[in-house]
């Protein structure tokens, strides 16, 4: 009882010191935990370093952070929570488009900027509105530099392509490898086009009409969501397909070695970040991110949302306020911001990053750098 | 008398805590407000199926999907129209309706929905019907995620215009609690008990059990396509997803933890299943003892509706009230 009531005391007293309030919202539970978690605990690692550093604008930093629940429903009342009950300056968060839409049109109406973490459709700023950024690439460009990565550097001169309907993000994607795959390999160069559903257990109808392709396709491009990656190597490879697999950044996630296994080698995917590169910045990164959570980053993601945070802190600090505007004019000026996962520039008029693509390869159980593309 | 009398005072009361809400809450308790409103007429719609009549439907989101795709897609404004939906014909590029009118054509579709599929499904009996409906639930979805000309698919519609205000919410559940009240307190209310008891013997003294259970299924998807509208236009996005098993299971769950047949237990299971987990949401985030208490509020709903079914098997107010 006692204890409890220390703790009480003392978590009152940091909230009354904490002077700026940024909105921290994940998806912490639910589908997309096992990106969103992540990238939480980089945007709270963010936070702390800051603060230890004198805090902001000589204030400290106070996280909000509020579970969306990865359901678009609660996802909007956190938002609407953070706007009008904790009265946050700005937020960072969310790795997906379908819950940054529900959550940005409540952060538009309230002029407060909105960072989006790892949501990756090239539109989503423009049908949010000028409020929102984007931290990461578009799909347009990992989707190019899959195509490119496949075709010169895997050698493919034909492809398969496999994509969740469920999800905006994997739709896009897989749009986008298309049309640069036909550029460089030829209109005829995709042998089969086949879809899913995310939360799908059995993918033995997809397999059976892959294998009976006259001829197999030299890789398999699959746009896939994280939760389903494992499960569909494991098909994949135990049905005797043993192409190289390229995919996206929602490949990028422990799940694809802890469900996937073995099955998991051979796999290519586009991604933020190499975490094994050696430069200062990641090897920084991932040593505090270690030191903190007793682990190293899991994925990519935890390095968005560590860029997340420092993006928004150099913005307030360039802004010299945290009034709503002023940070989205600082934002959108934002023109050289070296992140982890690269550094980040918005071009005259546009809120999505021109950044280069990481390629990631799974060899022995690790992910392995492969290779860096710029599109 | 006097019942009336209650009625009218509590319809005013109701009304006085709108405009209250309406000039003076914050947008998150308004929201919340709304989110409750939405949620009792939902559930209340579907006791009118599940807890009258003998039809355990687990379609309900179903219906919701068809009214709040169609009022969205009705009331869209004509700015991102041509962008959003390229390839539907001119007619429907210049066609705004005004907000009512929408809302009242989505709940026909749902209803003519429900009348169609009703003749073959109100056939089946018991658990069948439930899977029948399920099935509803999967094509509508499966539907709106592949009829991409006309929904955009998985990605969904957004920039919906809001609508939707505590006005609009609160009216409806009012005349949907209202409507289901004097059904279940009058003739309708007489011949559902009957069929739910016992349909052969209801249809035995003359009872036609199959327009009952039309009527009633029929009446439900109309509401609930007015709530989908609704919904449609506070959430500001809608896509297929959001209309599928979720939602379908926790609207039962609230009938189910309210007490399935009673009026009011429904209003009280939506009460509880979605003020509590809202409500817990401070506790997730606020690190008490230093842990992180993420998922917390889902726990408690769980736990809360096991104990609800081991001790109160009947729900929290039976089938009284």
């Amino acid at each position: 009882m006692k204890k409890s009531l220390v703790v009480l005391v003392f978590t009152l007293l940091s909230l009354s010191l904490a002077q700026i309030k940024i909105g921290a919202l994940w998806n912490i539970t639910g589908g997309m935990s096992s990106i969103d978690d992540p990238g939480y605990k980089g945007m709270q690692l963010a936070a702390d370093q800051i603060n230890a550093a004198g805090g902001l604008l000589g204030q400290q930093i106070e996280l909000v952070v509020i579970d969306g629940k990865t359901d678009q429903t609660a996802v909007a009342n956190a938002a609407s929570r953070m706007v009008d009950v904790d009265k946050v300056s700005v937020v960072g968060g969310i790795n997906d488009s379908t819950f940054a839409l529900a959550a940005g049109s409540i952060f538009q109406d309230a002029s407060i900027p909105f960072v989006i973490a790892g949501a990756t459709l090239p539109d989503l700023p423009d049908q949010i509105g000028d409020y929102a950024f984007l931290v990461p690439f578009g799909d347009n460009i990992q989707g190019y530099a899959g195509a490119e990565f496949a075709f010169n550097d895997l050698g493919a001169k034909t492809a398969y392509v496999l994509y969740d309907t469920a999800y905006d993000y994997s739709v896009a994607l897989q749009g986008f490898f298309v049309e640069r795959w036909t550029e460089i390999a030829g209109s005829d160069s995709v042998l089969l086009t086949d879809t899913y559903k995310s939360g799908d257990k059995d993918f033995s109808a997809q397999i059976a009409r892959l294998n009976a392709l006259e001829t197999q396709p030299d890789i398999l491009y699959i746009a896939a969501v994280p939760d389903d990656v494992g499960n569909l190597v494991q098909q994949l490879r135990g049905a005797g397909l043993m192409q190289p697999i390229v995919g996206g950044d929602g490949w990028d996630t422990n799940l694809l070695i802890d469900v996937g296994g073995e099955a998991a080698e051979n796999t290519y995917f586009t991604t933020h970040v190499s975490l094994s590169n050696s430069a200062e910045n990641v090897s920084g990164f991932v040593a505090a991110y270690t030191e903190k959570y007793g682990n190293a980053p899991e994925n990519g993601f935890a390095a968005l949302g560590y860029d997340t945070m420092g993006l928004i802190a150099d913005a307030v600090t360039r802004a010299g306020s945290t009034e709503g505007a002023a940070v989205q004019a600082a934002l959108a000026a934002t023109s050289g911001y070296s992140g982890v996962t690269g550094t980040i520039v918005y071009a005259e008029g546009s809120r999505v990053p021109n950044k280069s693509v990481t390629v990631i390869k799974v060899e022995g159980g690790q992910f392995v750098f492969a290779k860096e593309v710029t599109p | 008398m006097n019942k009336n009398w209650l009625a009218m005072a509590g319809i005013l009361l109701l009304l006085a805590l709108c405009f209250w809400a309406n000039t003076s809450w914050n947008g998150y308790a308004l929201r919340l407000f709304m989110y409750l409103g939405l949620y009792i007429t939902l559930s209340v719609s579907l006791n009118l199926v599940n807890g009258l009549t003998d039809i355990f439907s687990l379609g309900h989101a179903a219906f919701m999907a068809l009214g709040a795709y169609t009022s969205a897609l009705l009331t869209l404004p004509l700015a991102k129209r041509a962008s959003a939906f390229p390839s539907l014909a001119e007619w429907f590029q210049n066609l705004v309706l005004p907000f009512p009118l929408a809302l009242l054509i989505g709940a026909g579709i749902a209803a003519l929905a429900a009348l169609l599929i009703g003749f073959p499904l109100l056939r089946l009996r018991g658990h069948y019907l439930s899977v029948g409906t399920l099935a509803l639930l999967v094509i509508v979805e499966t539907l709106a995620t592949n009829m991409t000309f006309l929904t955009r698919g998985p990605r969904g519609i957004n920039g919906i215009p809001t609508y939707t205000n505590v006005f609009w919410v609160w009216g409806f559940t009012t005349l949907c609690i209202y409507i289901v009240y004097r059904l279940k307190h009058s003739g309708f209310g007489l011949a559902f008990g009957a069929i739910r008891q016992d349909d052969t013997a209801a249809s035995s003294l003359g009872i036609p059990t199959f327009y009952y259970r039309m009527l009633a299924f029929v009446l439900s998807a109309a509401m609930a396509g007015v709530v989908g509208g609704l919904w449609g236009h506070l959430v500001r996005v809608i896509s297929p997803h959001v209309f599928s098993y979720n939602i379908t299971f926790l609207i039962v769950a609230m009938l189910v933890i309210g007490g399935l047949g009673s009026i009011w237990g429904s209003v009280l299971g939506a009460v509880v299943l979605f003020l509590i987990p809202e409500g817990l949401r401070f506790l997730e985030s606020a690190k008490l003892f230093g842990l992180e208490l993420f998922g917390l509020s889902q726990l408690v709903v769980a736990i809360m509706l096991i104990l609800v079914m081991i001790f109160r098997p009947q729900g929290l107010l039976g089938r009284k009230g």
